[in-house]
């Protein structure tokens, strides 16, 4: 076992020059051996375990691939199911009370321009489809989706629900979105009706929401901070929209926003910053940053940025994982992730690494604040990749209410 | 020169030391496949292990028959008819909007899309009909059977058409499609494990709408408010549903009884933690939701309350025809000025 390496001297006790020094082979001490096999048979065993995950992760990946190609092969119905589906519903036909059918609709039988315009700016103000008036809640999509996309999506939804045989190409719809960057979103039916020369029938009135007021107070607070506490606007940004690690407020439910500076306060959300600049806020105070920042129509900044699988975020958001008791994020968020007040936030347009950084900090513990522990127990379920994925696909999403899109691009040429 | 120190190498081996670290590596090798062979032999299956009932009420769709998913639907005449029956499932208010008289979907009570087990799977529900029930003390077809979910879940007489769907309609044909679909291999006349809500054993204490008042708030309020009106979001539409009063299911409903109410609820709610209720809590809360004012039974017509209770509620758990702190219930929630979906 063991050789000599030392060396060989010559008859004077020098070294030998030629020297080289080698190892033989020792043999193998059998527990060694008997390590390796067993962390063989530990290896083996857990491939073994796990084959059906693998196998169900699999399927799923191929299941969402073919979702999204086999119910027809025609240019935009996968976006269509992608980005309409979850209001619209697959066959158009909207929700009774809520969601405007795309079936029959006259502004859809106008043509994929109209619908290209609409796709642009979004819809926040009462229309009136069919015989049924709705609140018209709808995003803008100029932030997600590409000329050619929207292009797409306008001439598959203007032919489908329309019976138009127009179509539109990404040059036309990059013009439509030069006229456009400049407007927030149409004021309901009675704006599209009054931008267009075209026949849509009377349009409930659009009513004006009163404007926040802001104490001067709050407004130095949030915009040059006040003491010891620095801006909101400085990790916030200007309109709310957040970056990164740092959400996006625009939009959120106001008794939400209050809600998690409590929280804050009292550490069941720890964070030390934010524990510092809500610590000497009055109620009254609360409830007025709570309405600005719900008041605020700001286009999406966020994209996916963590490498997520997102057809996997997608199924996670739409249907949930059942075989984890993990729900569909929209069963409480709402479809497509607008929120619902004041327990549940919105969840489209935030930024993927905030939610990801929440799912992992009410799997670690920093984070304590949902009711039931609902959002502890599925961030659990899933997995960093799960959480990953999901966080990613939300960020894809438009955010409503909207607002114009040069919104964004102004920030950077303030002074 | 002083006495050399002696290298550490010089140093004879204590051959005692050498023998028990040797012993603790070969020890520490054995234990770990034995380890190993253990963790393979548990994964196999070979040793039971020790799931409770609260595990198999925790992972939901292990162990139950599997429906197919939605990327099997079939794309030709009949696939068209699954992906319609499913719509009208999912959003019957929209989809079935003449008979739909409240706020509620096929889907808020069967969960899933109808694969949910212990969440009346539709896949379990077709392999028993034909059947014999009491409720109406006849043989039902699965039409017959939908249409009393149309005339009492959906409470068809406040919808447009005042009723539920006739026999031989559409609806009937796509939601069929839609479950003959998802019983695809199932086998058939049989009592598949699953099926309908389960059951709740029965508590000592018996149940309690005041008790369950405290369970309400705890931990349904979130979701379903406070009121139990539901919530919705900013374009109205039903993110949770109500639990009673006009907008939510009849007297004449199954989930109106306290028993069926128990069950649904210990095995489904609240979303995502299934189980997290003691039995006595599910009975307790089941109580509370129905103890308040829904619509009226779609089948007292002309008769009276009492009338009706005796007879197509003797014996029930509910609390139809009963005074509970001081108020009749069964009398219904006052009939809509114009029918549920009716044009603006």
């Amino acid at each position: 076992m063991t050789a000599d390496k030392s060396p060989r001297k010559d008859e004077a006790g020098r070294p030998d020059e030629n020297f080289e020094p080698y190892e033989l082979h020792g043999k193998m001490p059998w527990p060694l051996m008997a390590i390796a096999v067993g962390l063989g048979i530990w290896g083996a065993a857990t491939l073994f375990d796990t084959r059906e995950d693998v196998a169900a992760a699999r399927n799923e990946r191929v299941a969402e691939s073919r979702v999204a190609t086999a119910a027809s092969t025609e240019p935009g119905s996968a976006l269509f199911v992608a980005r309409c589906s979850t209001c619209h519903q697959p066959d158009g036909m909207g929700v009774r009370g809520a969601i405007p059918p795309l079936a029959g609709s006259a502004f859809v039988a106008q043509g994929p321009e109209l619908v290209s315009t609409i796709l642009l700016r979004g819809i926040d103000g009462p229309i009136r489809v069919g015989n049924y008036n709705f609140n018209g809640h709808m995003p803008s999509f100029a932030s997600v989706l590409t000329d050619a996309e929207i292009g797409e999506l306008s001439t598959y939804v203007a032919h489908r629900f329309g019976k138009s045989s127009e179509t539109i190409e990404a040059a036309a719809v990059a013009k439509l979105r030069g006229e456009v960057v400049d407007k927030a979103s149409f004021k309901g039916g009675t704006e599209i009706a009054s931008s267009t020369a075209l026949e849509l029938g009377s349009q409930p009135p659009f009513v004006a929401q009163t404007a926040v007021s802001l104490s001067p107070d709050v407004s130095t607070m949030i915009f040059t901070g006040r003491g010891e506490q620095w801006a909101c606007a400085s990790c916030h940004g200007d309109l709310g929209q957040g970056k990164e690690n740092v959400p996006r407020l625009a939009g959120l439910p106001a008794e939400y926003i209050v809600k998690q500076i409590d929280d804050f306060h009292s550490g069941r959300r720890q964070n030390e910053s934010m524990k510092i600049v809500v610590a000497s806020l009055t109620q009254e105070e609360k409830r007025q940053l709570g309405e600005y920042y719900a008041g605020l129509r700001v286009p999406s900044n966020a994209k996916p940025e963590l490498g997520g699988d997102l057809a996997r975020g997608e199924a996670l958001a739409l249907h949930g994982d059942w075989s984890r008791n993990v729900p569909a994020c929209f069963s409480c968020h709402g479809p497509s992730g607008f929120g619902v007040a004041p327990e549940f936030p919105a969840l489209a347009a935030q930024h993927a690494s905030y939610t990801a950084s929440q799912l992992a900090a009410w799997v670690g513990g920093h984070r304590n604040n949902s009711s039931l522990d609902l959002m502890g127990r599925i961030s659990r379920a899933l997995s960093d990749a799960d959480r990953r994925a999901v966080a990613d696909y939300l960020a894809s999403l438009p955010p409503v209410p909207a607002g114009e899109d040069a919104q964004i691009a102004r920030i950077g040429e303030r002074p | 020169m002083t006495e050399p120190v002696q290298s550490p190498e010089a140093k004879p081996a204590d051959p005692q030391k050498g023998r028990i670290a040797r012993m603790w590596i070969h020890a520490a090798g054995a234990g770990l496949i034995v380890a190993a062979l253990g963790a393979l032999a548990y994964e196999s299956g070979f040793i039971p292990s020790r799931q409770t009932a609260q595990d198999t009420a925790g992972h939901a769709t292990a162990g139950f028959f599997q429906p197919p998913t939605d990327d099997q639907i079939p794309n030709d005449q009949f696939g068209a008819a699954v992906r319609r029956g499913q719509a009208i499932f999912m959003n019957t208010s929209t989809n079935a909007s003449l008979y739909v008289g409240n706020g509620l979907s096929c889907s808020n009570c069967h969960l899933g899309a109808g694969r949910q087990p212990f969440s009346a799977p539709m896949w379990a529900a077709w392999v028993q009909y034909p059947k014999y029930r009491s409720k109406n003390k006849q043989i039902n077809t699965m039409e017959d059977r939908v249409q009393g979910c149309f005339t009492f879940s959906m409470n068809a007489q406040h919808s447009v058409k005042g009723g539920p769907p006739p026999h031989g309609d559409d609806i009937y044909r796509d939601l069929e499609s839609y479950f003959f679909w998802l019983a695809t291999n199932a086998p058939t006349n049989k009592e598949l494990e699953g099926v309908g809500f389960g059951k709740v054993a029965k508590t000592e204490l018996g149940y309690s709408p005041e008790r369950g008042a405290q369970v309400f708030a705890a931990n349904c309020a979130v979701c379903h408010g406070g009121d139990g009106q539901g919530q919705k979001d900013i374009n109205g539409r039903y993110v949770f549903p109500p639990l009673w009063g006009a907008s939510s299911y009849n007297w004449g409903a199954g989930m109106a009884r306290i028993d069926t109410a128990a069950a649904f609820i210990k095995h489904n709610m609240p979303l995502s933690q299934p189980g997290r209720l003691t039995d006595q809590d599910a009975w307790d809360v089941a109580a509370y939701i129905n103890s308040f004012e829904r619509p009226k039974d779609a089948r007292q017509k002309g008769k009276t309350i009492e009338e009706t209770r005796k007879q197509y509620h003797d014996g029930d758990q509910i609390y139809y025809g009963q005074t509970v702190n001081g108020v009749l219930l069964g009398v219904g929630t006052p009939d809509p000025e114009r029918p549920v979906g009716a044009v603006d």
